[in-house]
């Protein structure tokens, strides 16, 4: 693999518009390949995207798609539609066109309503931006469908005064304009209490590789998708509504139990088709019903979603992070974090006065939460410290188990392992993957949203966090990285946005 | 697949360079390896369980997990239901696998191992859920590997409530049944073996605002005391709240591999994906602490009285309640584990205290310093979902004979108008006398 091949079609960043000028942090943040914009001006549109898996035959998974799509020049198409980044005190041009047969919306819960916009039509307006915190824009026309169809995206809004260093009282900045006492001591203890060693959320540091910058946030925006339900509802009569209900009794899909439709049996898989002890075994049977069986983060699934360092927070231990946490679709997820316990900052709006520390956290349909991942060292790996202890390390003899450098130096699959090359098959590359740096999951538990096309396990709604030093133990800010991850890292948050992948492929060989 | 009017094809990110994470994020190797940075393991439980004639100990301080398959257990209805069973290997209660797995009861500090491997049909894992050890010991395959056979390694830090379980096509393993619940102990919960096997005992809290429980102690957990930010309990209950979907596990339950995708000679290209039905769960069975839930699906069923977990799955220790019986003026804690793909709303006929989520207590300076133990007032739900576990402490002069309530909620409708869905209603009686 040639470095310039996997720039030219690696992964890039998220699809980020950044409206008024407020936040240099932000576009200087090259995760983001932020567009810095006056103005939201939207096409409201269909498209048809790639999904994670292939169908039989090896093509490609495909599904279809209501979004919003940006006109900024040379901005990608995608669903969910661009993050937007505002400040506090922004006033907001907005500009949204309907290309779509019936009536849409641009909606943001207590700040905007376009109201219906016809087909073919442009409604235009003014807004500004009052309180920080993790928004969702949406069409709430024809709800939840117009919705559901992609018709969505994250709305984010930082406080006012991010422009000094510090806020006033010697109170760190945090992401809310009114932090409750909790919150507010939680900013204002990583990096300066003995237990949080390390960055403070408000600071960066310009000579790492990659550079770490200050106020790392990360959005996880949960959808559900059905191809079947999603392209009939792209066929219905042309100017008229899918009824409401009968999409959500198709996409919540109230049961198969007796007197209701039955579950239709989608299996292709012939270790499926012999019979059991206990039943006749399952007849193959290659269709669908409505529910969905892709499940995504930001429009991404699986090691899309996973080894992708705009929606993964790759980062040392004492660099802690916020994750903005919103949930678009029907269905409730139960979001699990491997490797840290993570604080719950605000829910629905409400900046919180009792920071739960969980590992695993709900959210339902609609639902917005914050969570800051203190981005300690997992505390479980063998130590002598305690809880609130500094680590001595092992006792003599023993040897150190942190950094874990035994791990660091063992491969699974194992070295050797060769496939052939995604661009070409008579080039063969080795995929070895090293034990470094730390790789941890983010994923739902209910775990039916971890498949793609009702199987292929982890190929569902799944991130994570990726440990790649540690600022507080001498000599290892950096973990050992090989060149496959150590590219992803740099040119995944480096690379122009063009398209989601930051280009095509060339045809494959 | 119709064409958008528009012709806007968004195309996939290219996996070009990154063959080996694209592949090892669903195909993940199946190893056996050693286990880096081996300690020698301290955990004394399987030394005091083998002292009670529960079981026979091949490696010291070392638990020894098998992961196996084709067994049967009894719905609502008296019909069968394949599962999947996990079981520590020395120990006569748990050596061919139970539903729920046994519980692990490990004292905070020790160094722990679980000697792991499948009986049949590997690969599989354990993820030790809520404990943060190195990706190698997370048992998570496509952040380290499948077995094989392995001994997982890790030092518990924070007292409180977890649970383990397989990782390994967590969407049918953890559904079959591959899980069991794990309690982290004060360090010295084991050091007497005279009380080591019973009640009172302890765990993590920060109660300075709840004086009704008493024999708290503050103090400071750098000092070392064992019992730094901890409460005595005198009794014990644990509800793992669970469903099953009888056709998941009648029709595949014996397909461990299911539907389960496979690199082949070229990643990204000519990958091998099924289409199945693991996105359709319908549940039709429920069980508190395996106890299966009586009466068809919506209708509401009570589990008996009196039901208790044998010390044989509970770390030797004898007392452990699923169905509450207390006297008054005792202290009583509650551990509940969502283990429902559903999500559930438990409620307690008198007040509680929550004093932990996930494990971690609240209020426990100096990390959990930002939040604090609450009070839920009898009859007031409290709502979580799958794989998160409450720690409720309960002390009351009063007597008090009634139910607390498990409502599973479908998690296809929560909180979207009209169309929320409570599909069982399970009751767990709660006497104190």
């Amino acid at each position: 693999m040639k470095r310039r091949d996997f720039i030219k079609y690696g992964v890039s960043g998220l699809a980020t518009l950044v409206v008024g000028s407020k936040m240099p942090w932000l576009m200087a943040n090259p995760a983001y390949a932020a567009v810095q914009t006056q103005t939201l001006n939207f096409t409201i549109t269909d498209a048809v995207k790639e999904m994670v898996t292939h169908e039989p035959g090896n093509n490609l998974a495909t599904c279809y798609f209501w979004i919003y799509k940006s006109n900024a020049p040379n901005f990608p198409a995608d669903c969910p539609g661009p993050q937007i980044y505002t400040t506090v005190g922004d006033t907001i041009n907005i500009s949204i066109t309907n290309d779509l047969d019936e009536d849409h919306a641009f909606f943001i819960p207590g700040m905007y309503n376009s109201g219906p916009i016809a087909p073919g039509a442009t409604v235009t307006g003014t807004f500004r931006v009052t309180r920080a915190g993790s928004y969702l824009y949406y069409d709430n026309l024809n709800a939840p469908v117009n919705r559901v169809m992609g018709l969505h995206g994250a709305f984010i809004v930082m406080p006012a005064n991010l422009r000094g260093t510090r806020a006033r009282g010697g109170n760190r900045l945090t992401p809310y304009s009114l932090p409750t006492p909790n919150v507010q001591q939680l900013f204002n203890d990583f990096g300066r209490a003995a237990w949080w060693p390390g960055l403070a959320w408000e600071q960066g540091d310009a000579a790492a590789t990659p550079p770490t910058l200050p106020f790392r946030q990360y959005v996880w925006l949960l959808h559900q998708a059905s191809p079947v339900l999603f392209e009939e509802v792209g066929n219905f009569t042309p100017g008229a509504d899918y009824p409401a209900a009968a999409f959500m009794d198709a996409f919540i899909g109230e049961t198969d139990r007796p007197g209701l439709p039955p579950l239709i049996a989608t299996n292709t898989d012939p270790r499926m088709a012999f019979p059991l002890p206990f039943g006749p075994g399952i007849a193959i049977n290659n269709a669908f019903n409505k529910k969905p069986h892709f499940f995504t983060i930001c429009g991404q699934s699986g090691h899309f979603s996973h080894n992708h360092p705009a929606i993964t927070p790759m980062l040392r231990v004492g660099e802690p992070c916020l994750a903005r946490v919103m949930n678009a679709g029907l269905w409730t997820h139960s979001m699990h974090l491997h490797g840290n316990h993570f604080f719950i900052a605000c829910v629905n709006g409400r900046v919180q006065s009792n920071l739960l520390w969980v590992d695993t956290f709900t959210s339902k349909s609609m639902d917005i939460y914050d969570m800051v991942i203190p981005f300690m060292r997992p505390p479980d790996v063998p130590n002598t410290r305690g809880i609130g202890r500094a680590d001595p390390g092992l006792p003599a003899g023993l040897g150190a188990t942190w950094p874990p450098q035994q791990e660091f130096a063992m491969y699974q699959p194992a070295t050797g392992t060769f496939k052939q090359s995604f661009l070409n098959p008579l080039v063969n590359v080795d995929i070895h993957q090293r034990q470094s740096p730390l790789v941890y999951a983010m994923h739902d538990h209910t775990e039916p949203s971890q498949t793609a096309q009702g199987g292929n396990y982890n190929c569902g709604s799944i991130s994570g966090i990726t440990i790649i030093g540690d600022r507080n133990t001498p000599g290892w800010k950096d973990f050992p990285r090989d060149e496959d991850f150590d590219m992803m890292l740099t040119f995944g948050n480096g690379a122009p946005v063009t398209k989601p992948g930051g280009g095509n492929d060339p045809p494959l060989v | 697949m119709a064409l958008p009017n528009s012709g806007i094809i968004i195309p996939r990110r290219s996996i070009a360079g990154m063959e080996g994470m694209w592949a090892k994020m669903w195909d993940p190797p199946k190893e056996s390896p050693g286990t880096p940075e081996l300690l020698t393991p301290t955990n004394p439980v399987p030394a005091f369980m083998e002292s009670l004639g529960l079981g026979d100990v091949k490696v010291p301080n070392t638990v020894q997990l098998a992961l196996t398959e084709g067994i049967t257990i009894t719905g609502w209805n008296g019909a069968p239901l394949v599962i999947m069973a996990v079981g520590d290997q020395d120990m006569d209660a748990s050596k061919g696998g139970t539903y729920p797995g046994t519980i692990l009861r490990v004292p905070r500090g020790v160094i722990f191992h679980a000697e792991t491997q499948g009986k049949t049909s590997p690969p599989h894992t354990i993820h030790w859920h809520g404990i943060e050890p190195t990706p190698m010991n997370d048992g998570v395959g496509h952040t380290s590997m499948e077995i094989g056979k392995y001994t997982y390694q890790l030092q518990p830090n924070f007292i409180g409530s977890y649970f383990y379980h397989c990782h390994r096509n967590t969407v049918q393993h953890f559904e079959m049944g591959l899980f069991g619940f794990l309690i982290i102990e004060p360090p010295d919960a084991y050091a007497n073996p005279l009380t080591a096997g019973g009640y009172p005992r302890r765990t993590a809290a920060s109660l300075a605002a709840f004086p009704q429980f008493p024999g708290f102690v503050a103090g400071d957990l750098a000092s070392g005391d064992p019992h730094a930010y901890t409460v005595p309990y005198d009794y014990e209950a644990l509800w793992v709240c669970d469903d099953m979907d009888s056709y998941w596990h009648n029709q595949i339950g014996l397909e461990a591999r299911a539907w389960y995708p496979a690199i082949l000679n070229r990643p990204g290209v000519d990958d091998q994906f099924w289409h199945g039905h693991f996105h359709d769960f319908n549940p039709d069975n429920w069980f508190i602490t395996g106890v299966v839930v009586p009466n068809a699906p919506g209708v509401l069923g009570t589990i008996p009285p009196n039901v208790v977990v044998p010390p044989g799955l509970n770390g030797g220790v004898t007392g452990m309640q699923v169905s509450v019986n207390a006297q008054r003026g005792k202290t009583i804690l509650v551990r509940a584990l969502c283990a429902s793909y559903n999500s559930m709303r438990v409620t307690f006929p008198v007040d509680v205290v929550i004093i932990a989520w996930d494990g971690r207590a609240l209020g426990v300076p100096p990390l959990a310093r930002y939040s604090h133990a609450y009070r839920v007032p009898a009859g007031t739900p409290i709502r979580y979902s799958v794989a998160r576990r409450i720690d409720a402490l309960i002390r009351t002069d009063t007597a008090v004979n009634a139910f607390a309530t498990v409502e599973f909620f479908d998690t296809r409708g929560e909180n979207v108008p009209g169309r929320e869905r409570i599909v069982k209603t399970a009751r767990i009686p709660f006497v104190i006398n």
